[in-house]
């Protein structure tokens, strides 16, 4: 391992029982970077994510964080990262000043130091007005707000962040990408990011992996990923009578992708200059088209290429 | 396949291991963990103060009971063999205060229960937090709670006519005794807590624990029993420990009283704090 690197794993495994699920990965991450992990629900990301901070054993492979094995140094490793767990809920009777003190605690901070390291995280997260009112009263994007500024009160310098936008409203979602983007130029905290959201990786990661049924499909930065998907989707709806007829002609334009039910879907050779060709050649078929698109490649289409399915949601 | 890093680094802090403000610098180990108790001990007392609706009935029900028995059983006091004693109310104080703590006694275990439910443990264990600490501050929170209880409890006995006959040292002993027994009762619930992770099967137990103190002398002095009940009452922790519990309330104080008072419930306590403990290494160590 180089000292640039600062998470790594080696054919990192987990089982429960007969499932496997995460199967011998290996991952390596540089300081400073945004790294995503994307995958759909119950691909492992989660379980990946909680080998790495301590909490999973992995059974089978290793993982280093920072020099340290999660296993044989687990508190070392708990020392020097901070974590917000998708599942991880915070206690809704207490206040956000109580759990900000109460973090610094656990992480040895004196009281003078984490009563103004807590104000000024809090005030960073836009919750300097809250701070005194109890969780309870919180809303979802306040309390993943609360779950970033908790995770970072003892100021980690690898960050773990847990599906960090599930469930947020879009402000609230480009307030969270705003303050990780900070903390990643700012501080240089390196930050280990899972999600099941294209544009959230797109928009933030530096390098991304996808997994998929524990397996790492593909990895690189998000401009690499799109370029090996090569020509842009093109995307046509037509009603299900017409579904065969469509297909039968759009497969003479280019290689057939994965669509969702009542869509066929192509990567269009010789990009937007062909698609009035294509518009002629389903009207001689006498194909009727309720919608037509064309999209440059996207990380679900890097997803799609990997897999052979559409990223769960990422498209309606 | 293998991801390898293709960004250059940003600037660094390095890890935080090397901060002064982090254990193993000015913090010692043992510092540290009696920090994190008292800390998870405040936000468990936090807790219970923002439920006080679910400390209430602890507190009340015990009391409408020894007040319903000691309107009721005036002349059962004069049964040959009953301990001399003036009033029901003085026989019945161990039992109103073991019958109140017991009612917030499984809480240790439901609250960590509930904290394994919800995922709060998992931001506790991702962090450098001990082990220990992690049971002791839910059981310190249930400790503050049966401390305040029993102090009220004898308090309001007292105020209604009750006497103490070993003196205040004797009542200090009760809530010990009382505090003692809700860390045995904890301990277990915790170690439930931990097998299941459901707070379900941790409340499961309260009608246990309700149901033998029932079967002890807490109600009725146990030579005045007949048959299994009798033997089940005389083998039942809980009458070891209010019996000389309540000679240090009718007949005065006696060191030995003290300590079979002290000792039976701190033994018991060891033990299932011991269970917990083994419990959960168990846990963490196969999760």
């Amino acid at each position: 391992m180089t000292d640039n690197v600062v998470i790594e794993a080696s054919g990192l495994k987990r089982t429960f029982g007969e499932v496997v699920a995460v199967e011998g990965i290996d991952l390596s991450v540089a300081r400073g970077e945004i790294f995503g992990f994307l995958g759909p629900n119950g691909a492992g990301k989660s379980t990946t994510v909680r080998m790495l901070t301590t909490l999973l054993r992995p059974t089978g492979g290793t993982a280093r964080i920072d020099g340290h094995d999660v296993e044989k140094s687990a508190a070392a490793v708990r020392r020097i990262i901070g974590v917000a767990l998708q599942d991880a809920s915070i206690d809704p009777l207490m206040t956000g000043n109580e759990l900000m003190r109460l973090q610094a605690v656990l992480h040895g901070i004196s009281r003078s130091e984490s009563r103004n390291r807590g104000a000024e995280l809090l005030a960073r997260v836009g919750l300097a007005g809250a701070a005194g009112r109890r969780v309870a009263t919180y809303s979802g994007g306040m309390r993943r707000r609360l779950d970033l500024a908790l995770s970072l009160v003892h100021e980690p310098s690898i960050l773990f962040l847990d599906e960090p936008s599930a469930g947020l409203d879009p402000t609230s979602r480009l307030a969270l990408w705003e303050e990780v983007r900070r903390l990643n130029s700012e501080l240089g905290t390196t930050v280990f990011l899972t999600t099941q959201y294209l544009e959230e990786a797109d928009e933030l990661a530096g390098r991304i992996a996808i997994i998929d049924h524990g397996r790492l499909v593909r990895e690189g930065s998000p401009a690499d990923l799109k370029s090996t998907v090569g020509s842009p989707t093109l995307r046509v709806d037509v009603d299900p009578v017409f579904l065969e007829s469509a297909r039968s002609v759009l497969i003479g334009f280019g290689p057939e992708r994965p669509a969702f039910e009542g869509r066929c879907a192509i990567g269009l050779d010789g990009g937007a200059a062909r698609v009035a060709e294509v518009v002629r050649a389903l009207d001689v078929a006498g194909v009727t088209v309720s919608h037509l698109e064309l999209d440059l490649p996207s990380l679900d289409d890097v997803f799609a290429d990997a897999t052979g399915r559409r990223l769960e949601g990422a498209e309606k | 396949m293998t991801c390898s890093p293709t960004r250059p680094a940003v600037a660094s802090r390095g890890p935080k291991s090397e901060s002064p403000t982090v254990s193993g610098g000015a913090a010692t180990g043992l510092r540290l963990a009696g920090a994190q108790t008292l800390a998870l001990t405040r936000r468990s007392v936090v807790s219970e103060w923002r439920q006080l609706g679910n400390v209430v009935p602890g507190i009340v029900f015990p009391l409408l009971l020894a007040a319903v028995y000691t309107h009721q059983f005036t002349r059962v006091i004069l049964l040959p063999g009953f301990p001399a004693v003036d009033s029901f109310l003085d026989f019945v104080l161990p039992a109103s205060l073991v019958q109140s703590v017991s009612f917030g006694a499984t809480e240790a275990g439901t609250e960590l229960a509930r904290d394994i439910e919800n995922g709060f443990f998992d931001r506790l264990r991702a962090s450098p937090c001990m082990r220990l600490p992690l049971l002791l501050g839910r059981l310190g929170g249930a400790v503050v709670v049966a401390a305040v209880k029993g102090v009220l409890i004898i308090a309001i006995f007292l105020l209604f006519g009750a006497e103490i006959a070993g003196g205040p040292a004797a009542a200090v002993v009760l809530v010990v005794a009382a505090v003692l027994l809700v860390i045995a009762i904890g301990g277990l619930g915790q170690m439930l807590a931990i097998f299941t992770g459901s707070q379900e099967a941790v409340n499961a137990t309260f009608p246990l624990v309700f149901t033998s103190i029932f079967m002890s002398s807490a109600f009725f002095p146990t030579n005045l029993m007949s048959g299994w009940f009798r033997e089940v009452a005389e083998a039942n922790p809980v009458t070891w420990i209010i019996d000389p519990v309540r000679r240090l309330i009718l007949e005065g104080w006696s060191w030995a009283d003290v300590g079979q008072a002290l000792v039976v419930p701190l033994v018991i306590s060891v033990a299932t704090v011991t269970m917990a403990v083994v419990a959960l290494n168990r846990k963490l160590s196969s999760s």
